[in-house]
């Protein structure tokens, strides 16, 4: 299933590619997020999600398998891909993120920095047969309050 | 549908005439309630509950399962993995391998090192209570690594481990599990089908398609449940089956526990449509853990868990290549089949495409025909007998070719229809494919269904809405449909490697008291055993139809029978019961004799007395009942009883047959099909009762229009099934249908005494075709030659988009 959702951010490309870099400080912003370790380009971790019914604790492992910023700040570019499992058996995961972040217009005064994350998103087992129609609304419900975080932090 | 009032009669009120008589049905105050037995209803005491730990994976190796956590959870008594239950778990069986050399893999009830689909069994939690185990087989860890999987059916069929192909068992080398053919030419059925194409390439019209048949559920109302009790003198598996006795034999020959000390009971069953003809893993399991435990266990499956784990069935590519004259005469058909088995070789899996090898000639009577088929197994939920297991499959190839080729001659379809088909005069036919067609009339089925379709006027209508490019247009489809019922002679299945025969088993008990009990080894699912059953018993032996009482579904009560599938109840199960009743009266015949002091020769039988001929004096087969009980007086060389047993095996198959008409309105605009009128008439020989039949046509009919319209089992990449809940896996509701119109011709079956054919099947068979016909017919002048099942608002709408609009 691909996932598009995009945003903007009050900090120009370098910021916010230097914030997206640092996986614990992001962790904090995504509902339900814990980073349990780092390890240069990778990280393990766990999420907690209330899809319909069914609560489901995703735990898994994450990699940071392209990283580029253009010098001149005019673009970076991340992929990212994760794998986890339910911890109660009732799903499983695996996503390929891409995230393209390019200046904004600054309307609103000062650097801002528009965001693209596209996301192929393979999930399985019960989570997959009963909440699949629940999975965009719930991911758009979630990166809403994700995007919310990031603006404070990155104003503050 | 309409049902006659019950009234209290005897046979003598009703004139003795039971059979085709509209008897409301005995079984369903009980069934309809759901006061009964149902499985899940049963609990001995100190029954402990199942969960199943399910692979969300469709192809991993399992790595390793912490049960810990589970284990500790409140009122599990324990955890259980397939390494654990080690070789006292059995292995399920195949009971037709199709060729010597078919490839198939060893499946084990609880997977011991990797799981082949998503949805098979790794871990059983065992608990106190259902709500306990479904809690705990949540913290269940299971770490498994993830293997390629076999998904698409054609891309499985050509992988190889050389060209990197996902394979869905490695160690097999293969997905390819046989391939089975039929040749006429070989046979001496027919001719060379390469000739009869090559002559028509030249001269004539050749028809090449290739379609679809699409996976589906059975989903039927009972979910699957068992209790097994190892706690008496025999272990006692209650067990919603379509099929107890065989489910004993392969119980006792895969465990290694003595037949004798297995009782299979199936208790009221709540349908079944071929998905409970089979051995499933979660009933060995449970028979391996009550055994282990020596406590009895029960397990029921969720509806989640049924739709993901019971077989599926149909899933087919057919490439067919139709040769005909270029006057629309039919001379050759050549049929290549890959058929999706999934991830194991179910019971009969294998089987089921070979069921439809013949049947690909339908009605129609030409010259030369080849069957080619592949089983190919892939890393999705295994396949297997679907109402009318290879025939729906069969019918729906050759009755779409036949309106493809009217399309391409410009001329009707049942004018094509009419020039091809075997003609009432001919029978006795023997068939392109080998079979012996013992009876039928297509012409006055086709003639009544016509008639009361009001086939002239629908066209006239079709016609005026094409020329006023009206944005919904009206689509008639035809369907003419034969099938094979009365599974099956033995010799036949003998012939094909099946591994057991085709007779069924009947017994008539007359107690003291003038009541009659019956035994029979078709257990019934739900569909009126036990009406039909007693009216032909109170009509051969002349009492009345409540003295009658069926007993099945209980391999100790009913000790022989291969049970209930394939429209075979009543043409085997039911003309065993008739001779048997034809027995009984034979034994009374002497004791009758005797009790009148007449000489036999002198007396006769009918209706439920013997008299003496030319004398009013007479004796009823109930009170010579009780006379053999009380055997205060009766001649030397005569057994104090009128019982009787008798084991019926078929010397032919029966071949019920029918005319479907349908009018569908397609909506141009968004796609939508609605149904506007269904027709058919159906010859199913002898009609025993007609309310039932009524009944299983509507039902059959309903499932057919399904498949066309709206059911579908979608995998997604990885292998999950995406219609894993009714509300994805679009089961039609009585809002979702018309009011069918259905009618009956009636020539006598030859094969059985009764002149049954079977009907459980047809209206599944014929309805599939019938509906997808109208809807491509609707759609001819926008360049529309076939939409793929089911056909759905987006299918068609697509299929208009990309037709050449005039």
């Amino acid at each position: 299933m691909d996932l598009v959702h995009e945003f903007t951010v009050p900090a120009d490309v370098a910021t916010t590619f230097a914030t997206f870099d640092d996986v614990e400080s992001v962790v904090d912003c995504f509902p339900g997020a814990q980073v349990t370790s780092v390890d240069g380009d990778t990280f393990a971790g766990s999420v907690k999600i209330k899809l319909g019914p069914i609560a489901l604790t995703f735990s898994g492992v994450g990699e940071f398998t392209e990283k580029e910023l253009a010098a001149d700040g005019s673009s970076g570019r991340m992929v990212l891909s994760a794998k986890g499992k339910d911890k109660r058996g009732n799903g499983t995961a695996g996503a390929q993120a891409v995230v393209v972040l390019t200046p904004g217009d600054g309307a609103a005064g000062g650097p801002s920095t528009d965001v693209e994350v596209r996301t192929d998103l393979q999930i399985g087992g019960k989570v997959a047969s009963l909440g699949r129609g629940l999975v965009q609304d719930v991911s758009d419900k979630m990166l809403g309050r994700f995007t919310d975080c990031l603006e404070k932090k990155l104003a503050a | 549908m309409t049902a006659t009032e019950e009234a209290p009669a005897t046979a003598e009120a009703a004139g003795g005439e039971e059979i085709g008589r509209d008897r409301r049905r005995k079984e369903d105050r009980r069934l309809i309630t759901g006061r009964t037995r149902w499985t899940d209803n049963l609990a001995p005491p100190g029954t402990l509950h199942l969960a199943m730990v399910r692979s969300p994976y469709a192809h991993a190796n399992i790595a390793g399962i912490d049960t810990r956590a589970a284990s500790r959870a409140p009122n599990v008594v324990t955890v259980l993995t397939g390494t654990d239950l080690a070789d006292t778990q059995g292995v399920l069986a195949n009971a037709w391998p199709i060729t010597p050399d078919q490839v198939a893999p060893e499946h084990k009830p609880v997977a011991v090192d990797r799981v082949a689909f998503a949805g098979e069994i790794v871990a059983v939690v065992v608990a106190r209570s259902a709500a306990a185990a479904a809690d705990a087989a949540e913290l269940v860890d299971v770490d498994y690594a993830e293997l390629p999987a076999a998904l698409e059916l054609k891309d499985a069929a050509a992988a190889t481990p050389e060209n990197g192909g996902a394979l869905a068992h490695p160690d097999l080398g293969t997905n390819n599990s046989a391939r089975w053919i039929f040749d006429s030419a070989e046979a001496g059925t027919g001719g060379d089908v390469e000739d009869a194409i090559a002559t028509a390439r030249t001269d004539g019209i050749v028809i090449e398609r290739e379609y679809r048949q699409q996976r589906l559920i059975p989903a039927f109302m009972e979910p699957r449940s068992v209790v097994v009790d190892p706690t008496g003198e025999q272990i006692t598996v209650w067990s919603a089956t379509q099929i107890p006795h065989i489910t004993r034999f392969l119980l006792a020959a895969t465990t290694g526990v003595p037949e004798s000390k297995i009782r299979v009971i199936a208790p009221d069953v709540g349908g079944g449509f071929g998905g409970k003809l089979q051995t499933t893993p979660e009933e060995w399991a449970a028979f391996a853990i009550a055994r282990r435990l020596g406590k009895p266990v029960k397990y029921t499956e969720t509806r989640s868990e049924s739709l993901l784990a019971a077989h599926h069935g149909r899933d087919q590519w057919q490439k067919l290549t139709l040769a005909a004259r270029a006057d629309g005469t039919v001379t050759g058909l050549k049929v290549e089949l890959l058929a999706d088995l999934g991830a194991y070789v179910a019971l009969v899996g294998g089987g089921v495409p070979v069921l439809g090898a013949f049947m690909f000639n339908a009605i129609y009577k030409f010259p030369a025909y080849r069957f080619d088929c592949r089983t190919v197994l892939t890393n999705k939920t295994w396949t297997d007998a679907y109402r009318g297991a290879g025939r729906p499959e069969a019918t729906f190839a050759i009755e779409r070719l036949m309106d493809e080729l009217a399309a391409e001659l410009g001329r009707d379809p049942l004018e094509v229809r009419r020039q091809n088909w075997i003609t009432h005069d001919e029978f006795p036919f023997t068939t392109v494919a080998g079979l012996t067609y013992d009876s039928g009339d297509y012409e006055s089925a086709t003639t009544q269904a016509v008639e009361t379709f009001g086939y002239e006027d629908l066209r006239a209508e079709q016609a005026r809405r094409r020329e006023e490019r009206d944005p919904v247009q009206l689509g008639i489809g035809i369907s003419t449909f034969t099938e094979m019922c009365g599974l099956a002679p033995s010799r036949v299945l003998g012939s094909l490697d099946y591994g057991a025969g085709g007779w069924e088993h009947a017994q008539i008990r007359m107690l003291p008291t003038g009541k009659v009990e019956v035994t029979t080894g078709a257990s019934a699912h739900g569909q009126g055993h036990e009406t039909a059953f007693s009216q032909i018993v109170a009509d051969r032996l002349g009492v009345p139809f409540e003295d009658v009482e069926v007993l099945h579904g209980d391999t100790q009560v009913a000790p022989r029978g291969l049970d209930t599938y394939g429209s075979r109840s009543l043409t085997v199960g039911g003309e065993a019961l008739a001779l048997a009743a034809d027995k009984v009266v034979a034994k009374a015949k002497p004791w009758a004799a005797h009790l009148l002091e007449a000489d036999a020769g002198d007396v006769e039988f009918a209706r439920g007395k013997f008299t003496v001929t030319g004398t009013g004096e007479g004796k009823t087969i109930q009170e010579i009942a009780l006379a053999a009980f009380a055997a205060h007086d009766y001649p030397e060389g005569i057994e104090p009883s009128i019982d009787a047993e008798v084991t019926f095996d078929p010397v032919n198959f029966s071949f019920p047959h029918g005319t479907h008409l349908c009018a569908v309105e397609v909506d141009t605009e968004t796609g939508a099909v609605s149904l506007r009128k269904y027709v058919c008439v159906d010859d199913v020989g002898t009609v025993i009762n007609p309310l039932i039949v009524a009944g299983q046509v509507h039902g059959g009919l309903v499932q057919g229009i399904a498949q066309a319209l709206w059911e579908e089992a979608v995998y997604d990449d990885a292998g999950t099934l995406l219609s894993g809940t009714l509300a994805d896996y679009l089961v039609p509701s009585a809002a979702d249908l018309i009011s069918f119109d259905t009618a009956h011709r009636s020539t006598p079956a030859t094969s059985n005494s009764l002149g049954a054919k079977g009907v459980g099947e047809a209206g599944t068979i014929a309805s599939t075709p019938a509906v997808v016909n109208a809807v491509v017919d609707a759609l001819r002048p926008y360049g529309v030659h076939d939409v793929q099942m089911p056909c759905t608002p987006a299918r068609v709408w697509q299929a208009i988009a990309e037709g050449n609009r005039p």
